[in-house]
């Protein structure tokens, strides 16, 4: 079941910035959906349109069953903001507690669930300490722990992982495992893509207002599935005809046939050329970022 | 539950504020200081005992006693130390409430909670009055018990200046929230809510100083038309009389005199009005801040007559009593448009006074959050 369903998003500010044009994107329960693009390519524009912080400009689809904006049904979601500023006078407790009670969790479960999530986030010991002791790492894991207070069926975390060391990384990837098994949504809004594909399910791509691809991240890298056989000596002529492409001593074969790759392996053997390794390829979620930026900046190029 | 949790969080954010702590120890030395005037047989005494004045008039037990250490909290200590010096610290700790509460980074998670934005910003505002309330609550309460203790009257109506004090500071925190959302700068609420106070300020005085003017000729024309009929009435008496009597030279110079003063006081007059009524009509969309404080001043007074007012207006009854004097003299003038004055301000209607400075605060309220719930943050 889709929990986030939109289309045709269009955010235009002050009549003149178009930073979102037309966007449509679908988020399902128990999944991490990751949302990619460079600088200002207008995913901040849109989480924050779908936490009702700034007003679409056109809008249609819904967020947990409701229409973009309906108040109520973001008592089930949690949110992290990308440059959050929590109060500095209050303690992590009293932080959890405050933003639990804005979200209408009974104070006996919200007091229960903010010691647990601190501990969950790697914070015992810190939980009566002002906010603005804490470094900057500690500071996310306690957004993360803000996020999830009200214990959301969707949480929406803007580049969660910021200013957190790999050791943090590596819990908070954790953590996000555990709530799509609890059958959260999660939806992740990063430009750090190595984290996004260690974790995600499905991701998109923004890039200028625009989604240029969206599915699984197998789906959006399986045409770039292909074997790379790297050759000693001179690459035969027949090759030109029979592989792909031919990059120097390098020959290309697309797709992931691996018969049709054995015979190909025997005609090169059959005419004595020596062959020193086999890779298969594919593309990484950088690859296929670089793409889509590429593609937006020249729409005639290959997708 | 919201509210409870806004209400907790200004308040966590007040008294981690170090002045917050300086103005309640400063509010606490005043109240000190109050408390060290006491009566005693023969008169006062100051600082604990350390100096003594003798007085008949005000001594313990006197009513003049009472109308003193009472109107010296209604006039000073509320006029002078709530409503400005505790309210400039007031606004200095405050202004940056709003500022902080929409800026980047805070908002976004307060925006995303299951709250409409109108209700959001209401129940900020409400709750940033909290130092206000709190300051002047404590205060109150330092002054109910110096009262009780001084004078022996424990006086419930001292806590009327909690909602005064609070009103009045609304009218001003209403602009300091506008511009805060505006500009999202505390030092720019501050200081035009600062401008605005002292245009304000200003307006009012002047709308005073030409009342008081315009009533003053009033009450020349009044007095000097009266007397001008009753010396008429005597002149034709005399003239019929004794029509070669010598006084009655000097008397139709006198008469002719009034007429050139009544003459001159309607120019003035009409003079006057012209400056008054535009100030006046203005000052009714404007909040009241002087006549709001004010209010209390009415709560307190004693209707006998004895209070700081009558002292200060030389309206004291003792000497009322004694004065069988002319009209028009320029003292008696002067009492009589002083009281017509205290009169006119003091039976203003509440929904005046606070009716009126509370529409216009709506106004800016309604501007302020029309404002937060259309901008994208």
């Amino acid at each position: 079941m889709a929990v986030i369903d939109i289309h045709g998003v269009e955010k235009t500010y002050k009549g003149k910035i178009h930073a979102l044009r037309g966007v449509s994107l679908e988020v399902h329960d128990g999944e991490i959906f990751g949302l990619l693009g460079p600088n200002g390519a207008g995913k901040s524009t849109l989480v924050k349109i779908l936490m009702t912080v700034i007003n679409a400009s056109k809008v249609s689809g819904t967020f947990l069953g409701h229409p973009i904006g309906h108040r109520p049904s973001l008592k089930k979601v949690g949110y992290l903001p990308e440059h959050h500023k929590f109060p500095q006078y209050l303690t992590a407790i009293q932080v959890l507690q405050f933003y639990g009670a804005l979200s209408k969790v009974p104070k006996p479960i919200r007091t229960k669930r903010a010691y647990a999530l601190l501990e969950r986030l790697g914070l015992t010991g810190w939980e009566k300490k002002k906010v603005s002791t804490f470094s900057k790492g500690m500071r996310q894991r306690l957004g993360i722990a803000i996020a999830l207070i009200n214990d959301p069926d969707v949480v929406v975390l803007d580049e969660p992982t910021d200013g957190v060391d790999p050791v943090g990384r590596r819990e908070i990837r954790d953590l996000l495992a555990e709530l799509k098994t609890e059958g959260k949504a999660v939806f992740l809004n990063s430009h750090l893509l190595s984290e996004l594909e260690m974790v995600c399910d499905r991701v998109a791509i923004m890039v200028k207002g625009q989604m240029t691809m969206q599915g699984t991240i197998d789906e959006l890298t399986r045409e770039s599935t292909r074997f790379e056989i790297n050759v000693k000596g001179e690459v035969p002529d027949w090759a030109e005809q029979t592989f792909d492409d031919v990059r120097g001593t390098t020959l290309v074969k697309h797709g992931d046939d691996t018969s049709q790759l054995q015979s190909l392996i025997d005609q090169l053997r059959a005419t004595n050329v020596t062959i020193s390794s086999i890779e298969p390829k594919r593309e990484s979620l950088e690859d296929l970022f670089m793409r889509a930026v590429d593609y937006i900046d020249n729409p005639g190029s290959v997708r | 539950m919201t509210f409870k949790a806004l209400l907790i969080d200004a308040y966590r954010q007040l008294s981690a504020a170090k002045l917050f702590w300086l103005t309640l120890g400063l509010s606490l030395i005043v109240v000190l200081a109050f408390g060290s005037i006491s009566f005693n047989e023969t008169g006062m005494s100051i600082f604990y005992g350390l100096g003594t004045i003798e007085s008949d008039m005000i001594h313990e037990g006197s009513p003049w006693a009472r109308g003193l250490y009472v109107g010296i909290y209604s006039n000073f200590l509320v006029t002078i130390w709530l409503s400005w010096i505790a309210t400039v610290l007031a606004l200095i700790s405050t202004c940056t409430i709003f500022p902080e509460f929409v800026k980047s980074g805070a908002i976004e998670l307060t925006l995303s909670k299951p709250i409409s934005r109108i209700k959001l910003f209401f129940m900020k505002y409400v709750v940033s009055l909290l130092f206000v309330l709190l300051q002047v609550l404590v205060f109150c309460v330092g002054i109910f018990i110096c009262v009780g203790l001084r004078i022996g009257e424990w006086n419930w109506a001292i806590f009327g200046a909690v909602p005064i004090v609070t009103i009045f500071y609304s009218y001003l925190f209403a602009v300091c929230v506008l511009v805060g959302m505006i500009t999202r700068s505390g030092i720019a609420s501050l200081l035009i809510t600062g401008v605005f106070w002292m245009l304000l300020w200003t307006a009012q005085t002047a709308e005073l100083a030409l009342n008081r003017f315009s009533v003053g000729e009033r009450v020349t024309i009044e007095s000097f038309e009266q007397s001008v009929l009753e010396q008429e009435e005597e002149l034709n008496a005399l003239r019929e009389k004794s029509p070669d009597d010598f006084r009655i030279e000097n008397r139709q110079k006198r008469i002719d005199d009034m007429k050139e003063d009544i003459a001159s006081a309607k120019d003035t007059f009409d003079k006057l009005i012209v400056w008054h009524e535009p100030v006046r009509i203005a000052l009714i969309f404007l909040p009241k801040t002087g006549q709001t404080i004010g209010l209390l001043d009415r709560w307190l007074k004693d209707d006998s007559g004895f209070d700081i007012q009558a002292m200060m207006r030389g309206d004291m009854r003792s000497v009322e009593e004694l004065e069988e004097f002319d009209s028009t003299t320029r003292f008696a003038r002067k009492r009589e448009a002083s009281k017509r004055i205290h009169d006119d301000y003091s039976t203003r209607s509440l929904w005046y006074v606070v009716g009126t400075s509370l529409l216009f605060e709506g106004v800016i309220l309604g501007l302020s959050a029309w404002f937060f719930c259309r901008r994208d943050f």
